[in-house]
């Protein structure tokens, strides 16, 4: 086991270790807030990867961005603390045979498939990511890139449709 | 610096036409007050003009951007068909709303900004640009689902489709993940050229299942059908709509693009999976039909059913299929376009006058409206002359003709059900006294519309090589 | 002679945080803005421990650590007690990438080690800060949260409101910069913003490049640090201290010097983008020697720091609060829309060099 690897399972760790807390802890706090570990644990293993763009732009989204939203939503929603909203289980039995087909079907293609393992892994020169990936999004891929802008657009003209007060007729009960 | 080639531009030309006059009714709706019917005439002059557009493209046959857009052809033809559908969408909604008090300028940005979707998704050839199509159409589907805000009905049918549309999402996106891992690239163009080699690979399998997943809920096949009723209910009428006709139309443009790569193997197991999933559509949406009362569920049900019929096209993996397919979203779009129009016509205020015993006695109060009707549900069972019977045999003379017969049996049985319930409400119409003697108003523009889809099914109907002859130069 | 870049990093990890960072925070922080906003208010400041007042940090640190520390009854304790420590870890980590000057050379028995004045040479420094810039909200939002107290909460939901809504705008002026010097590695930024620019005497620096980009970044790095007229998320009147009102002891010390390193990480940033960083004009007329050059630019760096951070203390002193909801307006409908328009521009002058506008 060289450091390499070491710092691979680290990371790997971390990600399945917090991200089982999402899964399996009834407050609903806690599974947001372990969460950001999950996050981090990506990252690192993208930094592992050489992927360097890809592991602060993950950091930048998904921890500055979508977990804070995320977070907001637990805050404002909840009592702060003693919270009342926990997650449950449902359907035990159903959900459990999906899962374990699924699990079944995942372990068989894992242990069947041909994976492409690099030689000289953890050994890759260090070199930056982001030019390439700048490239690609304004040549090859800059219709997608645009679009993913548009739609974007889409979001913000829902979003603030739906949240605008003027001319609201409700039957909704208001909260009072 | 050369960046963009005349095909770029000429194939992306009606998303470019979409894209900026939806952003002219944006501005328009933004900087003027009470500019929602100007922003009406907006948007469809900027469908006009990208119909123009797609019209120019048909003769092209090219890709546009690096591989990631289809010009003409097939592009061409459906983009043609989102947009009429997204106009007439837009002629029903217009009195519709006004009626409702809820015409705001937004309604019409989302129409266009979801046809631009649309358009995308017929003109991949890259499943990047397939997903980023599938989700500006979603996107704007759940805020338009929801765009009743004060009622409950409406909130319910967006966070229901929101909460189900992204979790399918979710599948989709891993299914392209994994195809992209086990053939490095996204291009649907190239990953055909690697085959039958990725095959092999149970990775390069399970992403194709994983996609099926996330198409099979967007076309709305059992087993992923539970959103449907619901959400084409609550949603208000000209959404559903635009979302039953558009919306699956679209789907079904990319899951026949997409699913020609796996399926020019012709591979046994994948054309089983196809055929149980259009089976089971096919079983439980008329089944369900059938103990309806409301028209918009029963809509609804019927949706998944016919979903159902136009997978037989794609597991047939032939040309009659595909053409089948197209020919079918054609007539369904028109014939379903004039069914919503007519009861959004007919629809009081909170979802009133939705039942089928709203519509007793019709035929004496509104004779043209309930012969119109009377015409939809006819194309919808599959009766000539109307347009559907065409599809329907299509799909199922390629069903035979890939020796599934089984398949067409079961097809031609389960219309049968249907007939019960599609029948009924003309039974309703002709054969029962009127309860409600309510004026019902006609407006102008919704009602030249329905004639439109009419005269659309009877002239498809009649000489469907209209569109077998375009279909020819296309597949 | 050769040292292992772990222990070479280590070395200089030390310095900086001891030997830089604390005593910056202590005189140049603590020291320097209650002398300075006693100055603005004409009174006298601190002067009772040691010769003018100058031990008075000293004698400040001491006092925060033996302070009892309160948790609330209410609050959540494991959260409450990580806040503080999210917010610390952060406001230190900018600095890893801060290039306080280019290289030092030091000849250690005839041979010229190179040492480069920057913790880590990271690849993509750029968005290593907005990185860290955004994941500052934690510390605040979470600590504001588990002390239940809804000052605390209401504090901690608005300073993220404010430092999500910015953080746009923060990493869109940067764009700017990004696109004429063609990297993101902050030592690069730097290197390109040596030479002339216009007329020939005017520093090449980003700020006489980049006025709009300057100016959007500026607003933008005020309201990141919570410093007035920006401090809504503490808002005195309001929300008594907002997110840091159930903290005592060293817990409040840590969000004090998590503040003052974050104001001082701002002004870093603001120096290294816009204000050419540790390049010091005119030096190579001076003919000096490569390590006295060293030195100079490092004086250079610390000279426009400390102005930034003057800069920012009067503007606390002297400023009202903005209302929320101006707040948010500038944020979102004049600091975006300024800083889109900065890329734009930029992007017509790097196709159309301003030398070929006349000719």
């Amino acid at each position: 086991m060289n450091m390499y690897e070491i710092i691979f399972y680290f990371f790997a760790f971390i990600t399945v270790a917090s991200a089982s807390v999402v899964v399996f802890s009834r407050n609903i706090i806690y599974a947001a807030f372990s969460l950001l570990f999950t996050f981090f644990g990506v990252a690192g293993i993208y930094v592992l990867l050489n992927a360097d763009f890809l592991a602060i732009t993950q950091l930048l989204i998904y921890v500055g961005g979508i977990l804070v939203l995320l977070l907001f939503g637990v805050m404002l929603t909840t009592n702060t603390v003693n919270i009342d909203i926990k997650s449950g289980s449902m359907n035990v039995l159903a959900a459990a045979s999906v899962v374990a087909a699924l699990a079944g079907l995942l372990g068989g293609v894992f242990w069947t498939s041909d994976w492409f393992v690099s030689k000289q892994m953890g050994e890759l020169p260090a070199q930056t990511t982001s030019k390439e990936i700048g490239t690609a999004l304004i040549t090859t891929h800059v219709l997608p890139f645009e679009i993913a802008s548009v739609i974007l657009l889409v979001a913000i003209v829902g979003a603030a449709m739906m949240a605008r007060r003027e001319g609201i007729k409700s039957q909704i009960p208001s909260s009072k | 610096m050369e960046f963009f080639s005349p095909t770029d531009l000429l194939g992306s030309s009606p998303i470019l036409a979409l894209g900026l006059f939806s952003l002219i009714a944006l501005l328009v709706n933004a900087f003027l007050k009470n500019s929602a019917g100007m922003v009406f005439y907006v948007s469809a002059v900027g469908i006009f003009v990208a119909i123009g557009c797609s019209i120019y493209t048909f003769p092209m046959n090219a890709t546009a951007f690096s591989d990631m857009l289809l010009v003409g052809g097939y592009a061409s033809f459906f983009s043609v068909l989102f947009l009429v559908i997204a106009l007439f969408s837009m002629f029903i909604a217009k009195p519709y709303l006004e009626r409702e008090q809820y015409h705001y300028g937004e309604y019409y940005v989302l129409i266009l900004l979801a046809t631009i979707g649309m358009v995308m998704l017929a003109s991949s050839a890259d499943l990047i640009t397939a997903f980023l199509g599938i989700e500006m159409m979603s996107v704007s589907f759940y805020v338009l689902a929801g765009y009743f805000r004060g009622k409950l009905s409406s909130n319910e049918s967006a966070l229901k489709y929101f909460l189900l549309g992204a979790f399918a999402t979710g599948f989709l996106l891993y299914g392209i993940a994994l195809i992209y891992g086990t053939t490095g690239t996204t291009n649907l163009l190239r990953i055909v050229t690697m085959y039958p080699q990725p095959f092999n690979d149970p990775l390069h399998i399970i992403g194709w299942g994983l996609i099926l997943i996330g198409f099979g809920f967007k076309v709305a096949a059992v087993p992923f059908h539970m959103w449907v009723p619901d959400v084409y209910e609550g949603a208000p009428t000209p959404v559903t709509a635009f979302m039953s006709t558009g919306g699956k139309a679209a789907a079904f443009s990319v899951f026949l693009m997409t699913f020609s790569v796996p399926m020019s193997m012709r591979d046994e197991r994948l054309m089983t999976v196809l055929a149980v999933l259009a089976a089971a559509s096919m079983l439980l949406g008329n089944w369900f039909g059938l103990s309806q009362t409301n028209l918009k569920r029963m809509l609804a049900y019927s949706s998944i059913a016919h979903a159902g019929y136009m997978i037989i096209g794609i597991a047939s993996a032939t040309p009659m299929g595909q053409q089948g397919i197209a020919f079918y979203l054609v007539s369904y779009a028109l014939t379903n376009l004039g069914a919503f129009g007519i009861i959004a016509m007919m629809e009081k205020e909170n979802g009133g006058n939705l039942n089928y015993e709203d519509y007793a006695g019709l035929g004496k109060r509104k004779p043209a409206l309930a012969a119109l009707l009377a015409m939809f549900m006819f194309s919808l069972t599959g009766i000539p002359p109307f347009a559907g019977f065409i599809g329907k045999y299509y799909l199922f003379a390629s069903a035979v003709q890939s020796h599934m017969t089984w398949l067409a049996i079961f097809g031609v049985i389960t219309s049968l059900f249907s007939t019960y319930y599609y029948l009924r409400i003309i039974v309703y119409m002709y054969f029962k006294e009127a309860t409600n003697h309510e004026e019902i108003k006609l407006p102008g523009l919704t009602f030249a519309t329905v004639i439109l889809c009419g005269a659309g099914i009877v002239l498809f109907g009649i000489v469907p090589s209209l569109i077998f002859d375009l279909m020819k130069s296309i597949f | 002679m050769e040292i292992s870049p772990v222990i070479e990093a280590l070395i200089k990890i030390i310095v900086v945080i001891f030997f830089i960072l604390l005593p910056c925070v202590a005189y140049l922080g603590v020291q320097l803005e209650r002398k300075l906003s006693a100055w603005i208010q004409n009174r006298v400041g601190p002067n009772r421990v040691g010769p003018y007042g100058l031990l008075q940090p000293l004698a400040d640190i001491p006092k925060l650590f033996f302070k009892e520390d309160i948790v609330p009854a209410a609050a959540n304790k494991f959260v409450h007690s990580l806040g503080p420590l999210i917010s610390l870890t952060i406001a230190f980590s900018t600095f890893a990438v801060m290039p306080f000057g280019d290289t030092l050379p030091i000849v250690v028995n005839g041979v010229v080690h190179n040492i480069s004045l920057q913790i880590a040479n990271v690849n993509i420094g750029v968005l290593y800060v907005l990185a860290l810039s955004s994941l500052a909200v934690y510390g605040i939002t979470l600590s504001g949260w588990s002390s239940n107290n809804k000052y605390s909460l209401l504090g901690g939901i608005r300073s993220s409101a404010q430092m999500i809504s910015y953080e746009l705008s923060l990493g869109l002026s940067i764009i700017g910069i990004v696109m004429l010097s063609n990297t993101l590695q902050l030592n690069d930024i730097v290197k390109a913003q040596s030479g002339y620019y216009l007329f020939g005497f005017l520093p090449n620096w980003n700020i006489f490049v980049q006025p709009i980009g300057f100016i959007t970044f500026f607003v933008a790095m005020f309201a990141e640090t919570n410093r007035l007229p920006f401090d809504l998320p503490e808002a005195e009147p309001e929300l008594v201290a907002g997110y840091h009102t159930e903290y005592t002891g060293m817990k409040f010390g840590m969000f004090m010097l998590s503040e003052f390193l974050a104001m001082f990480a701002a002004a870093g940033m603001i120096t290294t983008l816009y204000l050419g960083g540790w390049q010091a004009p005119y030096i190579e007329y001076l003919n000096l020697s490569p390590f006295v050059v060293s030195l100079v630019q490092v004086g250079a760096f610390f000279t426009k720091f400390a102005l930034i951070v003057v800069f920012f203390m009067i503007v606390r002193w002297s400023m009202p609060r903005f209302r929320y909801d101006q707040l948010m307006n500038i944020g979102w409908k004049v600091m975006i829309p300024l800083s889109l328009l900065n890329i734009a521009l930029t992007g017509l002058f790097i196709l159309k060099p301003i030398h070929t506008w006349f000719n």
